[in-house]
This record gives structure tokens, sequence and C-alpha cells, in this order.
């Protein structure tokens, strides 16, 4: 899950990554080209008008050599081609003539340049109805001062229009980068989703998944670092998981030779001293607990090298507590009890761990509690639950996963000691219930009575969830 | 005249142990070291029961198991250090009749000696002949025929033949006929019966891959088709 969602916020990165790279471009192409367009469109505007006022201006300058002259009539008479409005000042700083504007239609400057120095001179500027153009030239030898302005709105609007357009293109630009982005991060993450499968398959103990071959060469790479790790990591765990079952075998052949020669001093037991005959059961009792060691040893090594197979077979399970009990020398010491309606539960599962899970839970009950009070037997449709129930001290809440870990020593084993330790025993029988699909934990006993009870839960049809 | 056991176990130590153990237990007890003697001493005077450690130097104990059950069909038990799959279905392919597990109890070992040795249960009603198809049953004579031809089967397929026959077309579960023929109460290893019925197939059947006389019941176990 964790590198599920690390994945999702590298793609979220690369998209926005995507984004902020589209949006910039496209809004600096959008600038650039509004800029260029903006320029182009008026100096043509101005070049055209430039053009109209010149002609203009020539016609008004010829007109202004004769004395009598009706500006008015003439100013109406001129062409405007490109929607120029004309003005024209007589030489007195207060007589204007003009069939519309007013001097007030001029920017000052512009009027004072135009009749001080002379000059034709030109001036962009806004009124509050939008951006205008006027231009200016006093003409000789008469002194009138010509004047035009071009209102250039419908330009303006124009360029608003590209804006807009620009803008957009700007933003679907931008939704396309994103859109792309969120294409390759997941075009390049696919591959990882696998590599996390995989992971996460091996961290769950198949070791031997291995990722598939691929065709891109970028890809070939990582997968094979990726199965070289696993190949290296599959191979330290066996190495370690053989080399505790090397350990068990080695120490079988030792044992064999112990018991067998304390079973021949056991013949012989009316032959020894008192002393000795004490010494042969503290014998016999460390060798039979070192044996049981051993094979939880060899047991659990053969879990970890994931070579436990299940040897499944229809297990009647009050017949299999009664055998447990009988086999190990229990029998009658205490009730096994069965919940009513359940009859006679019969679950699929390996006889002979099932058997180790319920011997090994008496003995806890022997080594920490004073021995096994009473066994229960319950259940539903789908599972079986036997709770082995004892009225020793206990285990506080602190310590009750703890007491399935290998070799745990919690203040139970200390408190009790005799020398012992929790050994393998409940480990094995966590382990061995795993592999069933069930589960095993430890709880108070019913209505407060003191003691322990582990619970143990199967399905009855393992592997059919 | 007392019963013989046949020990072939490399280490000395093991086989001084248990020799002495199975002495106290009323055997008389043979010792080899490897295979290749154990083959020789058994040649040489042969036992009522052979022990073999898979694991010894030179013939290992399935190939030792092998030469002895080409002219012999004494129980074997075989001894191994790993109760891996593989090595038990192995010795038990090649011939054992039983298997134990190091480190084992004498005693234990004594049982299961016990249980070999022990005849063909005969029931109070004496079956003389059971006739299934072309095979013959002849519990009491201990002889099985097939076309009238002399099968030779070793005492363990011939006692499992038996119970299956004592009831054909009934369904006999592998716990039931570790009990019946075994001798196991209530832990034994189904793949014994397993192995033992492939082995009986291979001999009873006219082709053991489509059985017609020992049958497998899929999730329940054997039975004799009648």
């Amino acid at each position: 899950m964790r590198l599920l969602r690390r994945g999702l916020r590298l793609r979220t990165r690369i998209t926005i990554a995507f984004a902020v790279g589209g949006f910039l471009v496209s809004v600096m192409l959008a600038a650039i080209t509004y800029g260029v367009s903006r320029n182009t469109v008026l100096d043509q505007r101005e070049q055209a008008s430039r053009q109209q006022f010149l002609t203009n201006a020539r016609v008004v300058q010829d007109a202004s050599r004769s004395e009598s002259v009706d500006y008015g009539e003439l100013l109406q008479s001129l062409p405007q081609l490109a929607g120029g409005q004309p003005i024209i000042n007589l030489g007195n700083e207060d007589e204007w003539v003009s069939p519309s504007l007013t001097p007030a239609d001029l920017p000052e400057a512009l009027i004072a340049g135009v009749l001080q120095t002379g000059q034709a001179e030109q001036m962009r500027y806004e009124v509050p109805d939008g951006p205008r153009l006027a231009i200016g030239a006093r003409l000789e030898p008469s002194g009138v001062a010509y004047f035009e302005v071009v209102t250039l709105n419908e330009v303006a609007d124009n360029l608003r229009s590209l804006a807009i357009t620009l803008s957009g293109a700007a933003v679907l630009t931008t939704l396309a980068a994103a859109g792309m982005g969120l294409w390759i991060g997941r075009t390049v993450l696919r591959p990882l989703v696998g590599v996390s499968a995989a992971a996460q398959a091996i961290a769950g103990g198949r070791l031997d998944t291995r990722l598939q071959a691929r065709s891109d060469p970028d890809l070939t790479k990582l997968v094979a670092s990726f199965n070289d790790m696993a190949s290296a990591l599959e191979n330290r765990i066996e190495r370690d998981a053989r080399f505790a079952s090397d350990v068990s075998h080695e120490l079988r052949s030792p044992l064999m030779t112990l018991r067998a020669s304390i079973e021949v001093l056991e013949s012989r037991r009316s032959e020894l001293s008192e002393r000795a005959a004490t010494a042969l059961d503290l014998l016999r009792e460390d060798v039979d607990r070192f044996q049981k060691l051993v094979e939880d040893l060899l047991e659990i090594s053969r879990v970890d090298a994931g070579a436990a197979d299940l040897a499944l077979s229809e297990v009647s399970v009050v017949d299999l507590v009664q055998a447990v009990a009988d086999s190990t020398g229990r029998s009658g010491q205490f009730p096994i009890a069965l919940s009513r309606n359940l009859g006679d539960p019969v679950i699929l599962a390996d006889k002979r761990r099932l058997f180790q899970v319920i011997a090994n839970l008496f003995d806890n009950a022997d080594k920490y509690a004073g021995g096994v009070t009473g066994v229960v037997i319950d259940g539903d449709e789908d599972a079986v639950t036997v709770a082995v129930e004892d009225q020793g001290p206990g285990i506080p809440h602190a310590e009750r996963h703890q007491v399935f870990e290998r070799f745990s020593r919690g203040d139970q084993a200390r408190r009790r000691g005799g020398g012992g330790g929790a050994g393998l025993g409940l480990a094995l029988v966590a382990e061995h219930v795993r592999l069933h699909g069930g589960e095993v934990w430890v709880e108070d006993r019913a209505r407060h009575q003191p003691g322990a009870k582990f619970v143990v839960r199967l399905p009855r049809r393992p592997g059919e969830n | 005249m007392g019963t013989r056991i046949l020990t072939v176990e490399d280490d000395e130590r093991i086989r001084t142990a248990v020799r002495i153990a199975l002495e106290d237990e009323g055997w008389l007890v043979d010792e080899a070291d490897s295979g290749e003697t154990g083959m020789e001493q058994f040649s040489r005077q042969p036992a009522d029961v052979v022990l073999i450690d898979i694991m010894l130097p030179g013939m290992d104990g399935f190939e030792l198991c092998r030469s002895i059950r080409r002219t012999s069909d004494v129980p074997i038990v075989m001894v191994t250090a790993r109760d891996d799959t593989h090595d038990v279905v192995a010795g038990l392919e090649a011939g054992a009749d039983d298997y134990l597990t190091k480190p084992f109890a004498p005693k234990e070992l004594s049982a299961r000696i016990r249980a070999l040795l022990r005849r063909v249960r005969v029931t109070p009603h004496d079956l003389p002949v059971i006739r299934l198809g072309d095979l013959e049953v002849a519990p009491e004579q201990g002889v099985v025929r097939k076309d009238g031809r002399e099968l030779h089967l070793t005492k363990t397929e011939f006692k499992l033949l038996c119970e299956l026959a004592s009831a054909p077309g009934k369904v006999f579960s592998r716990e039931n006929l570790l009990e019946k023929v075994w001798g196991y109460d209530y832990f034994g290893d189904g793949r014994l019966v397993d192995v033992h019925v492939r082995r009986l197939r291979t001999k009873v059947e006219g082709d053991p891959a489509n059985p017609r006389h020992v049958v497998t019941v899929r999730g329940m176990g054997y039975k004799l088709q009648p």
C-alpha cells in the first residue's frame, strides 16, 4: 500500500511538472505572439493614418494659400479612409475649426509641440472611450496647424479578442500538458507496480517470486537487479534455514545414542542406588527436553525454509484432543467439553501438526500454570476453536503476543523458571496454526476465574476462504 | 530359537547402544557397519528383521534395501535422520515396510518389529479363499494367485491385501489400515499406506496406472473392488 501511495505521489508530481511547464511555455508564446501582433497591427494602422494625414494636410496647405477659405467646408470634404477626424488651428491659440472635435480632444503636449516647433508630430493616448492616435503639423506659409485624431477602439477590440484566444490556447495547452504528464507518469510507473507486487510477494514469504523479463533496455536492468536481489535473499534465507536444519540433524545422532543408553539404564533401575536413579531421572528428563527442542527447531526451520507442506486429512477434533491427552499420559486428568449443537466437528487439517499444537499447549500449561484444567471445543460453520484452560497466574496483557515468539522469556517464564524458558513450543503452535490459516491467542478465563485460556481457531476447510 | 535382528548402522556408538537396548528387549542382534557388510552378513545368515540406516557410506540404505528385496521378503525397518517426505517415500519405495526417525526409543522399535512379525490375522469365520476376477487370495496358506500363477508379496503387502480382502467393496481409511496392518494407534503416517498400495498394485494389477482391484476412494481411503 505504501509503495502504491508513493507511486501516486510521484505520478502527481510528474503531472504537475508537465502542467507547469506547459503553462509557462504557452504563456510565453502567447505573450510574444500578442506583443508582435499588437505592434504590427498598430504600426499598420498608424502608417495608414499618417498617409491619410499627409494627403489631407497637403490639401489643407494648398487651400490655406488663398485668403478666403471656408475651413469648415474644407474639412468636411476631406476623405477619411483611415477613420480620422480633422481639426484645424488657425494660427491663434483659441481659434479652432472642426466639424466634430474640440481642442480638448487633443493632448496638450501635442498641441504645444506642433505649435511651438512646427514639426509634424504624432502621439498615442488613452481617453475613457479607448485608445486614440493624434497627428498634427504646422502648415507653412499660412501658419495653420492641421490635426487629425484617429480612434483606435476597433484595433483595441481586435487585440483583446486575440488576447482572449491566446489565453484560451494557453489553458488548453496547460491541460494537455497535464494530461500528457499523467499518461507518461502512468506509463513510466507501470513497471514499478509489478516491482511493488513482487516485493510484497517476497516479503510475504514467496521467496521464489521473480520479475518477468522486459524488452525495454532501461527496464531490463531494473528487472535484472531486482531478480538478483531476490535470488540473493532467497539463497541467504535458505542457507540460514538449512543451517538450522543441518544442526538439528547432526544433533539427532548423539541423541539416538543417549536415548538408547538411557533406556538400557532404565531397565536396570533396580540395580541402581537411589542417588544414581535420581541422576538418571534428571538425565532422562533433560534428554527428553533436548530432543523436543531439536525437533521443534527442525520443524520451525522447515517452516522458515518454506518447505513445510500440509498433509491434510479429515480430523475429528474431539478424537485428536483425546488422543493427545491419552498418548501424553494426561488421560482423564481434565474434562474435555464440547459445545452443544456442534456435533463431532471434523476439520481438514494436518494431523501431525495439530497434534503438536495441542500437545505444546498442554506442555505449556504444565510448565507455567500447574497443568491443564479443562479443554473446551466450540465453533461455527466455518471454524472450530479449541480452548486450553489453566488456573495458573494468567498472562498479563502486555505479554500476550510475546509468548508466541521464539525463545520468549517474559516475566511468566522467569517467574516459573525451572531453568526452562519458553523454548519454541508456543512459537511452533503459532506457526502450525498459521499454516492452517487459523489463529491462536491468549485470553482471560470467563467470569474472572484465575488462569489463562489459550484459544486456537482453525478453519474447517483451510484455503477456502 | 530367538528372533534375529540385523542392524546396519555406521555410527558405532548408536549401533552399540541400540544393540544393548534391543538385547534387553529379548532380541538377538547382529551388527553391520556398512551396506556392503550388511548385504554379506544377510546372505550368510538371514535375519528375521533388518534395521537399515539410510545414510551409510558407500552402498546407501536405499540400495541395500533394494538388494535385500531382490532375494527376500524379510521385514525391513528404515531409520532416517530426516523425516522429509523425500527420504521417507524413497525408503518405502525401495522396499522398506516401516520407518523410524532418529532418535527413536528402542521400545518403540521393538513394538514396530513385533507388529511386522505378527502373522496375518485370521478371522474367526475363517475365510478360506477369496476370489476376485483373476485374483485369488488364500490367507491361510499365505498365497496370492493371479491367473493361477503365484505372486510374490512381502509380508506387509500380503497383510494389506488380506485386510482389504476381508471385506471386498468396503472402504478402509488410511488410519484403519495403519492400525490393522502396522499396529499404529492414532498417529501412523498415511504415506506408509499410499506407498504400499502403490507397490501392491504393481504386483496384482495388469495396469497399475488404472487399477481394477485396489481402488482409491478419493478423500476416504482404499477398497478392494469386488
